[in-house]
């Protein structure tokens, strides 16, 4: 490596997810190369987000008037925001993870998993964020699931979201509080520590109706106001 | 300065329902309809490799791109250049078992690298990666037959023309698509000797 090329790298180098053989064969081996300050215009893609239907945003049912998915309902709601920590408006968030057995609807998951489906729980859904960047879906609780059974690695409960639009570009996983797989699990652990906090959800009190998790997301880009529809 | 939100892997289980709800195919803009996007319509096989050179299936690509006048629709995006009703430039795509997806798209145009400026980006498509193993992942590809490569400020930027070279798409000869006027290919290797350069957005 010549010292230009190192300077230019300048970037991070991605850690790897320990005894995941996914993570150790796709994971660059080098340092992020910097993007040029003169060519910092906007990275992150701004699709214009899709239109959606409420029902979308309720993952318990796979239509409504269907009967509800087996589990335990919780919703989770909280507000995107950008780096300055203004809202992001009008962005498409999407959600997805595991039924109450530990096991995703999807054909990869049935070659590892004899836990059951659920025939009322698919388990993906999305939505666009309102004028305060707030968002709120109502899922099943996930149950835990072997992620490899040669060295009994479970995966903690979990929901994945990802964040498109607006100028940012962001996914992650939140995590439950108080369970115990979180410490064992090597994606949650892989999470800077002082990080962590972030990717919990927060148990709210004295709500009515279905237990509330918040999760906020608070993700690296600027928002930009998206254009009226019209223009 | 606030902290931010950890990334992590979209895992293996990813809904491909996620995938069809943005286009796959951006010649078209519905089933049947007559209307079209300007400019040449184009053909990308990409092809993703492992650190064993094995095919990564599942893996899921956002490319973004400017229309034929090299114009984002992006609200910072303030050029002179015209939009395209029939163009956003948005496309999602999943490998399949050989680790290739093929993106029919539309040649993206050049433009200043800042409004006004003479330098200028040499066509190119963004590319943000996801799969099983890996957090989000950006590069851009380039193609070899445009001679303002060799000033583009990001390929450029990559000081090894050995390692330039791998985003560079080559031009075949043909394509299995009729109605494309190009067809190009790359290999994106994640990891390894001949690794592709991926790029760093976060502020440093």
């Amino acid at each position: 490596m010549t010292t230009r090329d190192a300077v230019q790298r300048g970037g991070r180098l991605l850690p790897v997810v320990v005894n995941d053989r996914e993570s150790e064969t796709r994971t660059p081996a080098n340092r992020l190369y910097r993007i040029p300050d003169a060519a910092r215009d906007p990275f992150a893609p701004c699709p214009p987000a899709p239109v959606v239907a409420a029902a979308e945003s309720d993952l318990t049912r796979i239509a409504p008037g269907r009967p509800p998915a087996r589990g335990e309902t919780i919703a989770i709601a909280g507000r995107i925001l950008d780096e300055d920590l203004r809202p992001v408006r009008r962005t498409l968030v999407e959600v997805w993870g595991a039924n109450a057995h530990g096991r995703y609807s999807h054909v990869a998951d049935a070659i590892r998993n004899d836990a059951p489906l659920d025939p009322n729980f698919y388990g993906f859904g999305r939505l666009v964020t309102d004028e305060d960047g707030r968002y709120r879906v109502r899922t099943i609780k996930p149950g835990a699931y072997i992620a490899r059974r040669d060295i009994s690695w479970w995966r903690p409960p979990h929901v994945h979201f990802s964040v498109v639009g607006s100028g940012v570009r962001l996914v992650t996983q939140m995590y439950f509080p108080g369970e115990p797989l979180n410490e064992t699990d090597f994606i949650f652990l892989i999470v800077p520590q002082v990080d962590r906090g972030r990717v919990i959800g927060e148990p709210l009190t004295s709500t009515s109706g279905d237990r509330t998790f918040r999760f906020d997301i608070v993700i690296r880009g600027r928002f930009q106001t998206p254009p009226d529809a019209d223009e | 300065m606030a902290s931010f939100t950890p990334e992590a892997t979209i895992g293996p289980f990813y809904p491909g329902a996620f995938l069809t709800g943005f286009s796959q195919d951006l010649w078209t803009v519905a089933p049947l309809a007559a209307h079209h996007p300007q400019g040449q319509p184009m053909v990308l096989v990409a092809r993703f490799l492992d650190s064993m050179g094995q095919p990564v299936p599942s893996l899921v690509v956002e490319f973004w791109q400017a229309n034929a006048h090299g114009r984002y629709r992006h609200p910072e995006d303030q050029s002179e250049a015209p939009l395209d009703p029939q163009f956003d430039g948005f496309a999602r795509l999943r490998t399949s078992e050989d680790g290739v997806m093929r993106l029919r798209t539309i040649k993206p145009g050049a433009h200043p690298v800042v409004r006004g400026s003479g330098e200028m980006r040499a066509p190119h498509l963004r590319l943000t990666i996801f799969a099983s193993g890996i957090d989000r992942l950006i590069t851009q590809v380039f193609f070899d037959d445009e001679p303002l490569n060799q000033s583009d400020p990001v390929l450029q930027s990559i000081p090894d023309p050995r390692v330039r070279e791998r985003l560079v798409a080559r031009r075949r000869t043909g394509s299995a698509d009729a109605g494309a006027a190009s067809e190009y290919e790359i290999d994106v290797i994640l990891r390894g000797e001949h690794e592709t350069p991926f790029f760093d957005d976060w502020d440093q």
